[in-house]
């Protein structure tokens, strides 16, 4: 490691060249100005994608001028060229803005095309300073008995990261055909294609540590140094990791079910390496919560066996009303509510006799459990015209009010006529 | 400490503004305080690996020197960039143009003086009292048409032959010794690269035909006949059980040092890590001569040539480190310390009575001296040298007589690049 440092310390001499310094100037100059002008509006009318160009070809004017004075320009040149790349990246956003959907547009540039990318300027940038493969071989140091050299550990690290990030999009795919072929539900899917993913980067890890050179025996002590770590330090970690596969096998808590949270009903988004990401309609909120709560608590879910729930609206109607006509009246008004099942079929109950009305639940069925409550409010509306239409009375409790008079002896009941 | 409260709008040109002055600062103001480092760019062997254990031999090589050079210049350090001989061109052309190139070359003579003709290394200064160190005709290798220096001489790479003690006692000094080695059952080998198998030329005398062809003069139907013997010879060796013609010197060492071969030619740059691996087991002589030619080993005059774009005070420590580089204690210690190489300062005398390696080393530096003007006219970036291997190789394993062999080897020769 001290070798590497003294190296990448050792390239800040280069600064000691005038051309050197003289390139670097040029071009970042040409590059905070263009910024500057952009953000300003230095240049009227132009639109914001023509300044990098505007600053591109002034570096290249400079560089084609350096050229002409028999000055090196190549650095400045190469910063022009990764300059362009970067600009281009920024127009391939634009080029794809609306043909992928804005989540994975977004995956696809923080982490593989802009660090990709960053990560190949770099590379260009110290071959120019020296040779990669010399630099390659760097000795970093000694881990479990091997000597561990950047490629090594540059190669190591790159190919483990591409396969933890890369590897969505085949398991997806792979567990669609698997879904297909066996007929599985979409969560079945979601579950399959999170294991297909644990396996790849399993094997991604197991890849790594071979193309590193790591022994059989360092492997298993690193195992028994790992189960001590686990039983103290990490022990949360694991548990929440190891709950996470258990739920998936279980198939109890996997994307797309819908299980109830402090009695809202909520859409289990991702099931994680640590926490559970769910989503709730109410509020749009999104929850994040450790796997073990699901694998000790107890859950109520609304998808284990099927999708369908059981809903109720609660309603009132006075006494003089015959409760067989409001009974058949409730079940016809929630037939003709969208998104209410006719089979099961709605029912209507008495439930009992109020204070001062016959209270009568309605239940019913709907397919969708995260619209429970836009339904119970559609299925609340149609009543109410249902009951103005028929002339049922939705009653609701009055108060009388009266003026105490002291002392409490003299106090009359207020019998009279009002 | 109260901050300063600067509008919005003027913050972005601040910004702009420190950074060009602390660049600017870094290259003027600080200067000073920059670590003052040379920067030296090291040709390897082609047919070496370039791994961790090269550079680390290389470090140490140079190490000796930059060790001493400290003492008189406190605080220079020193970063060695390693490239494959035959990728250093291109990659000093692309450093050279961003204004990046190394302060120092340490390369082979004739890649200097190609670099040279290139315009990619600055000549080196006239300086007739150090020129005076060197023998004229080793100065007059390294000079272009107008007489300027590509690099001074440091030292001399040889070539050599390297046994395994536990099966071989003696390296054989003849090829006749070798053929003759290989039939009582010791593995010999070799490889079908046209520099590494140039010695057998020398030792079956056919070098001044090569020489002759290479420089298109007209060939008798001896020297073709000395072209046909050698390649016969080469195709008879392959014959042989227990000589194996390897792809790449590489392959030749990994199976010296797995203790498949007994035998094999080898670079004197390649001793420190065949005797990390090997210890004791190694032995060193010099390459087998035929029966009135001595072999013609290839050796390497390495040289020390000044990159283009130094600065005043790069430059000037670069001329000073490959100055002292050439003084005799400091050829001495890389020649004792080193046991790898031979001194180019033709006034250090080589202590071949103290050691078997270096008396080797001096055999084999006596032995290259014919194929030096070979060599130098050929150099092993050269674009004919793949078509020559692939030559060698169809006759080595008889897809090709010796006689059309022959015919092929003195067309491509003849064939200008």
């Amino acid at each position: 490691m001290k070798e590497l440092l003294l190296e990448v310390l050792g390239w800040l001499g280069y600064l000691e060249r005038f051309p050197v310094l003289l390139q670097l100037l040029i071009s970042l100059a040409l590059l905070t100005l263009s910024r500057l002008a952009r953000q300003r509006r230095w240049l009227g009318r132009l639109p914001s994608l023509a300044y990098p160009g505007v600053g591109l070809s002034l570096l290249a004017l400079s560089c084609l001028l350096l050229w002409a004075m028999g000055q090196p320009h190549g650095l400045a040149l190469l910063l022009g060229e990764l300059w362009l790349g970067w600009f281009g990246l920024s127009l391939l956003h634009r080029l794809l803005v609306g043909r992928l959907p804005t989540t994975t547009l977004h995956q696809l540039e923080s982490r593989l095309l802009r660090p990709g990318y960053l990560l190949m300027a770099t590379l260009v940038l110290i071959s120019e300073l020296d040779n990669l493969h010399d630099v390659a071989v760097i000795p970093l140091g000694t881990l479990f008995g091997i000597t561990l050299s950047i490629e090594k550990a540059f190669l190591a690290l790159l190919v483990f990261y591409l396969v933890l990030v890369g590897c969505g999009p085949p398991a997806a795919g792979l567990a669609w055909l698997l879904q297909r072929a066996v007929g599985m539900s979409d969560g079945s899917r979601k579950a399959t294609e999170l294991m297909l993913r644990y396996i790849v980067v399993g094997l991604g890890l197991v890849g790594v540590a071979a193309h590193l050179g790591v022994n059989t025996t360092a492997l298993i002590a690193v195992a028994g140094g790992l189960s001590v770590g686990l039983g103290f330090g990490v022990k949360e970690v694991f548990s929440n990791f190891v709950s996470g596969l258990w739920l998936l096998f279980e198939g109890s808590v996997r994307p797309g079910e819908v299980l109830m949270i402090d009695g809202d009903p909520c859409e289990v988004r991702r099931l994680g390496l640590r926490a559970t990401l769910l989503w709730r309609d109410r509020d749009n909120a999104e929850l994040l919560i450790p796997n073990q709560t699901f694998f000790t608590e107890a859950t109520t879910t609304y998808t284990a066996s099927d999708r369908l729930r059981r809903s109720q609206v609660n309603v009132g109607a006075a006494y003089r009303h015959e409760p067989a006509r409001v009974i058949e009246l409730l079940e016809t008004t929630a037939r003709t509510v969208p998104h209410v099942l006719s089979e099961p079929a709605p029912k209507a109950l008495l439930l009992s006799y109020g204070d001062y009305a016959i209270n009568y639940g309605l239940r019913f069925w709907i397919t969708n459990p995260m619209n429970n409550v836009s339904i119970c409010s559609a299925v609340n509306q149609a009543i109410w015209q249902a009951f103005q239409q028929q002339g049922i009375e939705i009653p609701f409790p009055q108060q009388v009010e009266y003026q105490m008079v002291g002392p409490p002896q003299t106090q009359q009941p207020n019998l009279g006529p009002h | 400490m109260t901050a300063l409260n600067l509008p919005p709008a003027v913050l972005p040109f601040c910004r702009a503004g420190l950074l060009l002055a602390a660049l600017s600062l870094a290259g003027c103001g600080l200067g000073s305080r920059l670590p003052t480092v040379t920067y030296i760019a090291a040709g390897a062997n082609t047919d070496q690996r370039l791994d961790a254990e090269m550079r680390e031999d290389y470090r140490q090589h140079l190490g000796l020197l930059q060790d001493a050079f400290r003492q008189l210049y406190p605080g220079t350090t020193f970063q060695l960039g390693l490239y494959p001989e035959d990728q250093i061109i291109p990659a000093i052309v692309r450093r050279s143009n961003a204004g990046l190139d190394p302060d120092l070359l340490y390369i082979n003579g004739d890649t200097a003086l190609q670099l040279l003709q290139a315009g990619l290394v600055a000549p080196y200064p006239t300086d007739p009292g150090l020129e005076k160190l060197f023998h004229p005709e080793t100065l007059a290798r390294l000079r272009n048409a107008d007489g300027q220096l590509a690099g001074l001489p440091v030292l001399v790479q040889t070539q050599i032959s390297c046994f395994d003690r536990r099966q071989l006692p003696e390296a054989p000094r003849t090829l006749e010794e070798l053929l003759r080695i290989s039939a009582a059952g010791k593995a010999i080998g070799l490889t079908v690269d046209p520099v590494n198998l140039l010695w057998t030329a020398g030792s079956l005398g056919t070098l001044p035909a090569l020489q002759r062809t290479l420089r298109g003069q007209p060939l008798s139907p001896a020297d073709r006949q000395a072209i046909q013997r050698w390649l016969s010879w080469l195709q008879a060796a392959n014959v042989q059980q227990r000589i194996t013609f390897f792809a790449s010197q590489p392959e030749a060492d990994a199976e010296f040092l797995a203790g498949g071969v007994a035998w094999i030619p080898c670079r004197s740059t390649a001793l420190p890590m065949l005797r990390r691996r090997l210890g004791a087991r190694l032995g060193v002589a010099p390459l087998p001569d035929g029966p009135d030619h001595p072999a013609s080993a290839v050796n390497r005059l390495r040289v020390m040539a000044l990159g283009r774009h130094s600065s005043e005070a790069g430059r000037q420590r670069a001329i000073a480190f490959s100055r002292f580089n050439v003084n005799p204690l400091a050829q001495r210690t890389l020649t004792i310390g080193s046991q790898t190489v031979l001194p180019a300062n033709r006034f250090v005398s080589v202590p071949v009575q103290s050691s078997q390696v270096l008396e080797t080393l001096n055999t084999a530096a006596a032995q290259g001296l014919e194929a030096n003007q070979l060599v130098a006219s050929m150099h092993s970036t050269d674009p004919r040298m793949p078509e020559l291997k692939a030559l060698i190789t169809r006759v080595v394993f008889n897809e090709t007589s010796a006689a059309a062999g022959s015919d092929r080897l003195v067309q491509i020769l003849r064939r200008t690049r």
